[in-house]
């Protein structure tokens, strides 16, 4: 927990440094300004207006995913996409389902126990759980797209529940560290692996994080890789590998977004 | 922000941490900057000694971490706390998680100050405090931390 540091900077540096820095502060305004939390519905075939003509690759594996697919909502690209995607499409799969969601309260609380186990602040985890729970309660008994839409584009309520999401994949692969150690090279620990790649906001996610949320909701998705790689469709990967998801996640390198089968 | 904020300080006030007390005036009108008055542990070598930690919250916080630094004319000799008040400490910046708040962040303090053996600066305060990039902000900072025992 104490550590020293060195610092290797002269006053050049600094001064390059900070423009970087209000550059990237630019960057992300641009973003917030262009780019809701979660988009509206578009149509699948207008992601082809982001490719150039001569994209062949791309374009065919979004033609071929059409037959399949039609809609799509964007995310922003905050480093939480995955996260605010999930969580999302998760919500609105349960929607007007009080079971589903009574479990899925049950299991928020099941965590938090866990949390507060594993040596975490209770006052701070449950103000995440609750949002997430109060949040999930205004839908128990309705189906209601808008509501949901300005739950998840208010980063009040959304940024507590990618919050709370990422509590529930910490404290999964912590549970769990036997097991998913041997996937996290550069760390020594999970604790340290989940201070550094779960827990802060706006660190991307990967396939671990996947792994450990859809294990720890016991809830099924899919995720479409569109790239670059030369097979002509793109590569769908349901998590657990033999489940049959009605989640789909689009990832494109670096990013995801919520896909819609037909 | 400012609900978790108030519940920051309802809990910090009904639980404290031994040694800490808030300075209440720091917080009446601006609940965004706390000064807490730290009292070195008996048994530590920092017993008899006061000093004061400020903390400053960000707009988005608890997503970002605080601001958090030592002020006032006495600040700890200790190898990861700089003469400026700066703390060289990780959860500060790259470990910091939302579901950490300031008594994690105090409680963390308590430890680096009770743990240490020999009074002593960072072996490059002198460099350190000529060229951060801002005094009265450590997150301006570019920390490189290694891990150390002290």
């Amino acid at each position: 927990m104490n550590e020293q540091t060195t610092q290797e900077f002269d006053f050049k540096d600094e001064m390059i440094d900070e423009k970087i820095t209000a550059q990237q502060e630019a960057i992300e305004n641009e973003i917030a300004r262009e780019q809701k939390l979660i988009s509206d519905l578009i149509k699948l075939d207008s992601l082809l207006d982001e490719y150039s003509l001569e994209d062949t690759i791309y374009r065919s594996k979004i033609i071929e995913l059409s037959a399949n697919f039609s809609l799509v909502r964007k995310t922003r690209g905050d480093g939480n996409c995955f996260f605010r995607a999930f969580g999302f499409r998760y919500f609105e799969a349960i929607m007007g389902k009080p079971d589903e969601v009574k479990r899925l309260k049950d299991l928020a609380n099941k965590i938090c126990t866990d949390l507060n186990q594993l040596g975490y602040n209770s006052f701070t985890v449950d103000d995440f759980k609750d949002v997430f729970v109060e949040e999930l309660e205004r839908l128990a008994d309705k189906s209601d797209v808008k509501l949901l839409e300005e739950i998840f584009n208010n980063p009040g309520s959304s940024d507590y529940i990618v919050v709370f999401l990422r509590l529930i994949v910490s404290a999964y692969l912590q549970k769990n560290a036997d097991f998913f150690l041997a996937f996290i090279e550069t760390y020594q620990s999970m604790k340290e692996f989940c201070s550094h790649e779960v827990e802060p906001m706006y660190k991307e996610s990967d396939h671990i994080h996947i792994i450990a949320l859809t294990n720890a909701l016991n809830v099924s998705v899919g995720i479409i890789y569109l790239d670059r790689t030369d097979q002509t469709e793109a590569t769908p990967h349901n998590f657990p590998e033999d489940s049959n998801p009605n989640i789909f996640i689009l990832y494109r390198p670096g990013h995801y977004d919520i896909i819609y089968k037909n | 922000m400012a609900l978790r904020l108030q519940k920051e300080l309802a809990n910090f006030m009904r639980d404290p941490i031994p040694g800490m007390s808030l300075d209440h005036n720091s917080v009446e009108g601006n609940i965004n900057v706390w000064v807490i008055n730290v009292a070195g542990a008996s048994n530590t070598l920092y017993e008899g000694e006061t000093f004061k930690l400020q903390f400053k919250f960000p707009q988005r916080y608890p997503f970002d971490s605080p601001s958090v630094m030592f002020i006032g004319n006495k600040i700890p000799e200790h190898p990861h706390i700089y003469s400026n008040g700066h703390i060289c400490l990780s959860i500060l910046t790259d470990e910091w998680s939302p579901a950490l708040s300031v008594q994690s962040v105090c409680l963390s303090i308590v430890s680096m100050l009770s743990s240490c053996r020999t009074k002593a600066r960072p072996s490059d305060d002198e460099r350190y405090v000529l060229t951060c990039r801002d005094p009265s902000d450590p997150k301006k900072t570019k920390w490189f931390f290694h891990d150390d025992d002290v």
